[in-house]
């Protein structure tokens, strides 16, 4: 079943297009993959299916976004309301400046998710372990997030993301500053999300796509090259440029 | 669809090595089971014990081509025409060394046989002998051109190849019943024969790897079967 379904979406900044009519469909409780060369507007596509690049004052988007058959891009849309449906993890992590308890409980909270102390306590506990970060910070949650390393910085983002319990989970490179471990402990992670989540990943490892994903999509210069299963596109992909990209011979 | 090169040359002269072993390893095939047929119908054992040496070559590219699939597959991750190139080189390597062994049989069974045959059965072997190194050739032409018509018409022809060995093996019937003193050398015959037709088996084997890798798609379909009776015993 298509959890999101995008219609001719062009997308500008100031003079420049950045995306060229694309047309997607991304399946409920899959990992869909969205690779292809830096600049090829994987972000922005991404930023596109939580309407985020409305906080880019000189982005426009046309086009329709329909997430469960409902076009966000209108005007009666709860921005904070879609993003709490729909959440993010970012290329950069970007921790608040706050405690580590904080970081993650502060969602669960505004949006009333815990009943007391002890439920909230719960939610932030289940989200740092299910990003594989509990054993490492268990005993510091009150210092700030900020002082994490990169990697647990990013993590900590994949807690905080996943804490709202969100339909659709959007991540750009989320393992980009992670080691081989961490990655893993990651990957784990979507496998068990994607039973109750629909992710959508943007990664620059090909074996990383090809491991977590079920559906994968190749950009190049603004435009969809070619979406269709994993599978086909790492094995035997039907355009010229996706088996250039992924078997890097693109020059 | 003819690759552009890779971006990092290492990975390209990996894959172009590969594939050269291949080709090399191939033409240690086409030579040994060429001078087998030859050494079995002249009789020549100098040209057998050749055979029988040089296998150790083919082994030792089977060897090879198996080490460099696993370095590939470990430090390069090959996707898509990469990963088939690989996983194919691998398939045929052992296709093929599975081809060197039967014809360095042929050449040990023709060791044993110390006098000259009835020119009837030589020429029998020969035409079949002729129809699978043709079948080899070609099938190392697909590989070389990357195509997938050639292969699929190797694995067609096939059928040629078990009729031819069905032929052979009358030939080598009439000879085992033409005298009891025969039984020996005829029953070393009987699977020379046999060699000759598995020979072609997995030429088949490398056909259908060689439509794989260019196409990423499977020969479809039963290939084609000549008459069986003799070969496999069934009617
Ligand atoms: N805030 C912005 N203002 C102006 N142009 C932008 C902005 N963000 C992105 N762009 C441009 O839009 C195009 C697509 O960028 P985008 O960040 O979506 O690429 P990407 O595929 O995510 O690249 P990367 O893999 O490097 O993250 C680029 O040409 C980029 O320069
Ligand atoms: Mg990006």
């Amino acid at each position: 079943m298509n959890k999101i379904e995008a219609k001719n979406v062009n997308v500008f900044y100031g003079e420049k297009q950045a995306l060229f009519d694309i047309n997607m469909d991304i399946q409920e409780k899959q990992v869909t993959a969205l690779i292809g060369p830096s600049g090829c507007g994987k972000s922005t596509f991404l930023r596109c299916l939580n309407r985020m690049n409305d906080v880019i004052d000189i982005c426009k988007v046309e086009g329709e976004i329909k997430i469960n058959d409902y076009n966000i891009n209108q005007k009666a849309t709860d921005v904070v309301r879609l993003r709490e449906k729909i959440g993010m993890v970012f290329q950069k992590p970007n921790p608040f400046p706050k405690t580590l308890y904080e970081n993650i409980s502060y969602g669960p909270e505004i949006h009333g998710m815990a009943q007391s102390k002890d439920e909230l306590d719960q939610i932030v506990e289940d989200s740092l372990k299910k990003a594989a970060l509990w054993n490492e910070v268990k005993d510091r949650l009150n210092e700030p997030g900020t002082g994490l390393s990169g990697g647990q910085q990013q993590r900590l983002c994949i807690a905080r993301a996943i804490s709202v319990k969100p339909e659709v989970i959007l991540m750009d490179e989320p393992c980009s500053a992670l080691d081989p471990i961490a990655t893993a402990q990651i990957e784990e992670l979507i496998d068990e999300l994607k039973k109750e989540h629909t992710i959508v990943i943007v990664t620059h490892s090909m074996s990383q796509a090809a491991r977590v994903s079920q559906q994968t999509g190749f950009f190049h210069l603004g435009k969809l090259i070619e979406v269709g299963s994993t599978d086909m596109i790492f094995k035997n992909p039907n355009q010229q440029q996706t088996q250039d990209y992924i078997t890097g011979r693109f020059g | 669809m003819t690759e552009k090169p890779h971006t990092v040359k290492s990975y390209e002269e990996q894959l172009q090595h590969l594939s050269n072993d291949l080709v090399i390893m191939g033409g240690n095939c086409e030579l040994a089971f060429s001078n087998a047929i030859k050494a079995i119908c002249k009789n020549d054992h100098a040209l057998a014990d050749d055979v029988i040496n040089n296998d150790t070559v083919i082994d030792n590219f089977e060897t090879q081509i198996e080490q460099e699939v696993v370095n590939l597959i470990a430090l390069r991750q090959p996707m898509a025409i990469d990963l088939r190139e690989t996983v194919t080189a691998l398939k045929m390597s052992s296709d093929l060394e599975r081809v060197g062994d039967l014809a360095k049989n042929i050449a040990k069974r023709t060791k044993l046989i110390k006098k000259k045959l009835p020119n009837e059965l030589t020429e029998s072997i020969e035409r079949v002998g002729l129809l699978v190194q043709k079948q080899l050739k070609s099938v190392l032409d697909s590989y070389t051109n990357r195509s997938p018509d050639i292969a699929q018409d190797v694995w067609e022809k096939d059928e040629q190849v078990d009729d031819l060995t069905n032929n052979c093996m009358e030939e080598v019937i009439k000879y085992l019943k033409s005298d009891s003193e025969n039984i020996e050398y005829g029953s070393h015959l009987l699977f020379v024969t046999k060699n000759i037709e598995r020979i072609g088996d997995h030429l088949t084997n490398v056909a259908e790897q060689v439509y794989f890798l260019v196409n990423g798609t499977y020969l479809e379909g039963d290939r084609p079967k000549g008459s069986q009776s003799i070969v496999t015993g069934e009617k």
